[in-house]
């Protein structure tokens, strides 16, 4: 008997010369949903968009039919699904926002037989962005040239009694395109919250030295380099690695990079689990996890971070503990007001990624809630 | 004029189970350019995919394409967040990179979804049951807190999470 069944269906016409509309049904065991949008042509912007539901989770689900109209304005292409999962997706219904890239997807099929058939050519290895042009891009992410972790030093370093507390896991805009806090509000905010150091672990995104030994000097507060890689087996927060990772790469392989690199590995929120139901119900227990291949490929556990469960955090502890492996907090922070919900206190003083690096190795740290110093 | 349409496409992801440590899930397209489908096992409780296989039927390249040693690339991975991000991955630089990450996102979203719909079936009915029902889902997941506008802070539904109502 099936257990789950989803069928989405999109029909495309071309409503004038400029303009294909496009009608969207969504049906599935828990939501029942159409959209109707306007797309122009050539650029497939989407100039309107309407949608109503037949079936619905909860009562409060209708509050998603105003937001739909976040969608109007935007242009299939690059970066275009990321724009409608941030906006659509979260203020008004991810299965919404799912429904309109599917919408979308098939304007741009049909635009391109379109343009086939009244070019009088078949060439499928060409885009539609060759014919309609590249929709806008991801920010620039540019880098200069490497300095070393060694030769990283630059600003002040406050090192309290207490030890160092840092946030080992923090995100900043526009490196991490998940996130909506500007880098320099978010040193100014942990700053104020009264971390001694944050470390900035932005997604595949490789930080220019120069850059950070700038806002090091500006700020005269800690900053570090360090990055949250994408992994077949998951996320994996690396510090000291220099090597700019795109995309995802086997766990393996950044072993064998970051270990040759003498850096350090975390795995990032390890059980993070589904939305509406967590670990427990798929009878997970720790020894079944511990053999997960993440386990054997890192130096240490994330099991506090701000953005799972207590559950999820409790059972990443559990895992770790059983396996003998170091733990760690960190936030997690994407947006304004989250840094230092959890952190990392350190036992040595840190002044820059080789501090940092040496001091996950000797194992003198533990994570923790984070209330001000 | 009739609006006769220019562009057609369906897509069904169905998700079975095979036995107890087993779920099936599938996903189908057909549209006006092309067809295909990809199949996925997946083992519980780790949530890990132990096969796949997928075909491209009809396609502009022309007649069937096989399409599975691409797919086992993913072998291994867990459904779960970021699913969708490994999938493009892995599977890399391929013809029809697009429509397989496509299918397999829906294969992993219908497994996700499945287990779902197992918890949304516990939900009440009557309004403060649901609200109850819902913020503590919500407690226990603060993931979910501004999610979708349901449960973003302003809903009736997230009443019980406010200052003083704990």
């Amino acid at each position: 008997m099936l257990k789950f069944t989803r069928n989405k269906l999109a029909s495309v016409y071309r409503k004038s010369d400029d303009c294909l509309s496009v009608h969207g049904v969504l049906e599935d065991d828990i939501y029942g949903m159409v959209v109707d949008l306007d797309l122009g042509l050539p650029d497939l912007e989407i100039r309107a968009v309407k949608g109503c539901w037949s079936r619905m989770e909860n009562a409060e689900c209708y509050r998603a039919l105003p937001f739909l109209q976040e969608a109007v304005g935007l242009r299939v292409g690059e970066d275009f699904t990321h724009k409608l999962q941030k906006g659509v997706g979260r203020k008004a219904c991810r299965h919404f926002a799912d429904l309109i890239i599917e919408c979308c997807d098939a304007a741009r099929d049909a635009a391109r037989l379109i343009l086939e058939k009244e070019s009088g050519t078949v060439r499928p290895e060409i885009g539609i962005d060759d014919y309609f042009g590249k929709g806008e891009g991801p920010a620039g992410t540019g880098s200069a040239e490497a300095l070393s972790v060694q030769e990283n030093k630059g600003g002040a370093v406050r090192v309290a009694s207490r030890g160092m507390v840092i946030d080992l896991h923090v995100h900043s805009a526009p490196a991490s395109p998940c996130s909506t806090n500007p880098v320099e509000r978010l040193i100014e905010e942990a700053r104020s919250v009264g971390l001694d150091g944050i470390c900035l672990t932005d997604h595949n995104h490789r930080w220019d030295p120069h850059e950070i030994a700038t806002l090091r000097r500006k700020h005269g507060y800690l900053i570090l380099r360090g990055n949250e890689i994408t992994t077949d087996q998951g996320d994996v927060l690396v510090i000291g690695l220099e090597e700019d990772i795109k995309g995802v790469i086997k766990l393996s392989d950044l072993r064998g990079k970051v270990l040759k690199a003498q850096g350090f590995m975390i795995a990032a929120h390890p059980f993070r689990g589904f939305l509406t139901f967590g670990i427990g119900y798929l009878g997970l227990t720790p020894k079944k996890a511990g053999k997960r291949p993440i386990f054997q490929g890192v130096d240490a556990v994330e099991v506090m971070n701000s953005r799972v469960s207590e559950k999820e955090n409790r059972f990443a502890a559990q895992v770790a503990e059983m396996l003998g492996l170091p733990v760690i907090g960190g936030s997690d922070a994407h947006q304004p007001g989250e840094v230092g919900r959890f952190a990392t206190r350190f036992a040595d003083p840190i002044g820059d990624e080789r501090d940092l690096i040496e001091a996950l190795k000797k194992g003198r740290f533990s994570p923790i809630v984070f209330s001000g110093p | 004029m009739a609006d006769i349409a220019c562009f057609t496409r369906n897509r069904c992801t169905t998700v079975e189970t095979v036995d107890e440590q087993t779920t099936r899930s599938t996903c189908r397209v057909q549209d006006t350019s092309m067809e295909a489908w990809v199949e996925i096992l997946v083992k519980s409780p780790n949530l890990e995919i132990a096969e796949v296989s997928g075909e491209v039927r009809r396609s502009s390249e022309g007649a069937r394409i096989d399409v599975s040693a691409d797919l086992k690339k993913v072998i291994g991975a867990r459904v779960g967040p970021g699913i969708r991000k490994i999938i493009r991955g892995l599977i890399g630089d391929h013809a029809f990179v697009e429509t397989l990450s496509i299918l397999l996102d829906e294969c992993c979203n219908g497994v996700i979804m499945s287990f779902t719909r197992d918890v949304l079936f516990s939900a009440p009915k009557d309004p403060e049951g649901e609200k109850d029902f819902f913020s503590s889902m919500v407690r226990a997941n603060p993931r979910l807190l501004n999610s979708c506008a349901a449960l973003s802070e302003d809903s009736p539904l997230m009443e019980a999470l406010k200052p003083g109502k704990a």
